[in-house]
């Protein structure tokens, strides 16, 4: 009993997040998770309307081992794919919760970064980094089919070397973000709107 | 048959002496469908803006009593859209009726007050028109009695007490409270805003 409560305490503070057994197979798994990015299909503003060019015969991101589907659970990738409105964000928080580890944030368009055209807007979400981590940022109104081949592209890349680490943020920052979101949807917006779409959180 | 007999009577019955103050009207099927219903409707401006299209000037009191004697010609209600006339302290309500039978595409203007903005609901003569009411209450604030629907619809609810859309809504100074002060877009001087 005793020699558990001290292992506990020399690991307070402490998240690992790779087995240590398995570190020498990390350059793997890295390469295994850039190679197979499965998107969760959740297509919010106009870049929504940007993605079937995309996943067809001229870009075709399946030969990066893209692929959408429609469970969070299985999602890697999330494309927040233009504005955000407090309701939207409400859904892309609990779904982005729901994505198993390790998880990934591309923002397509200005909208999430600073508010885009709709920067005085009552109803859109002004700097979604707020809320969410985010880990690739496209800028652009709305950016082209190339250049959000290029973000995927970045956001391989930094998976690679491992400094796509939104998901590490989040945990380690959930009261910041927390806090935030608090503010924007008010003390409790868990229990009163999320349990009516989810009934067990 | 039916209708086209009710018709003759109410214009027998209806013989006041119709200004001619309209002779702009064109001999189209616009301008005989616009001549018919000012006929029996007089307190309406009617005019023609293009093919297709018509335009009804009505006074709020009679709009309900007007857009039923409209909904013979016109059986759908598109949308109802609002204006909001800030300095003239008036809302301006734009029903948009659609003509299936004939292919023509009313505005019905009609003119409220800001302060007390109060309209009868149209759900009786289009049932549709519940949503679309609900989307004027919530953003402009006018109430249509009867309607038994109405409240918050889309918006949050704290943006449903302050009503969006109208123009003396301080949009800034609300995005400054809820989503934080340090989105403000000057110019390189920092002196003014930009857009």
């Amino acid at each position: 009993m005793s020699e558990m409560k001290e292992m506990r305490n020399e690991n307070d503070g402490v998240i690992s997040y790779e087995l240590q057994e398995f570190k020498l197979f990390e350059p793997l798994f890295k390469w295994a998770r850039k190679k197979s990015l499965w998107i969760v299909a959740f297509c919010t503003g106009c870049g929504g309307i940007e993605m079937p060019p995309l996943a067809t015969a001229r870009y075709d991101f399946e030969r990066f081992g893209i692929m959408p589907n429609p469970a969070p659970r299985m999602g890697d990738l999330f494309l927040i794919t233009g504005y955000v409105t407090p309701k939207t964000l409400k859904r892309i928080i609990i779904t982005y919760e729901m994505m198993q580890d390790p998880k990934y944030i591309l923002a397509h368009g200005s909208c999430p970064i600073n508010g885009g055209v709709y920067w005085d807007s009552y109803n859109v979400v002004k700097q979604l980094d707020k809320y969410i981590p985010i880990d690739v940022a496209i800028a652009g109104c709305m950016p082209r089919a190339e250049a959000v081949m290029d973000g995927i592209m970045e956001i391989m890349r930094k998976i690679e070397d491992g400094t796509a680490d939104g998901w590490k943020r989040y945990r380690e920052n959930y009261e910041y973000y927390r806090k935030n979101q608090d503010e924007l949807f008010g003390e409790g917006w868990r229990e009163k709107d999320a349990r009516r779409w989810l009934a067990w959180i | 048959m039916d209708m086209n007999e009710k018709k003759v009577e109410e214009k027998v019955e209806n013989a006041q002496p119709v200004e001619e103050t309209r002779p702009e009207l064109p001999d189209t099927k616009e301008g005989r469908l616009v001549r018919e219903i000012v006929e029996k409707a007089p307190y309406a401006e009617g005019s023609v803006r293009r093919e297709r299209r018509v335009e009804f000037r009505v006074p709020a009191e009679r709009i309900h009593e007007f857009l039923e004697l409209a909904s013979e010609k016109f059986e759908m209600l598109m949308q109802i859209s609002t204006v909001d006339w800030l300095k003239e302290k008036e809302f301006e309500l734009v029903y948009q009726l659609w003509s299936v039978s004939e292919g023509i595409h009313a505005f019905v203007r009609t003119r409220i007050p800001r302060d007390d903005a109060k309209l009868p609901t149209v759900m009786d003569i289009w049932p549709v028109a519940e949503t679309y009411e609900r989307e004027a209450h919530e953003f402009f604030g006018i109430i249509f009695e009867g309607n038994p629907r109405l409240g918050p619809f889309i918006l949050e609810p704290r943006e449903y007490e302050k009503h969006p859309l109208r123009k003396d809504f301080n949009t800034i100074g609300y995005v400054k409270v809820i989503y934080g002060e340090d989105f403000d877009r000057y110019d390189e001087s920092k002196t003014n805003y930009v857009i």
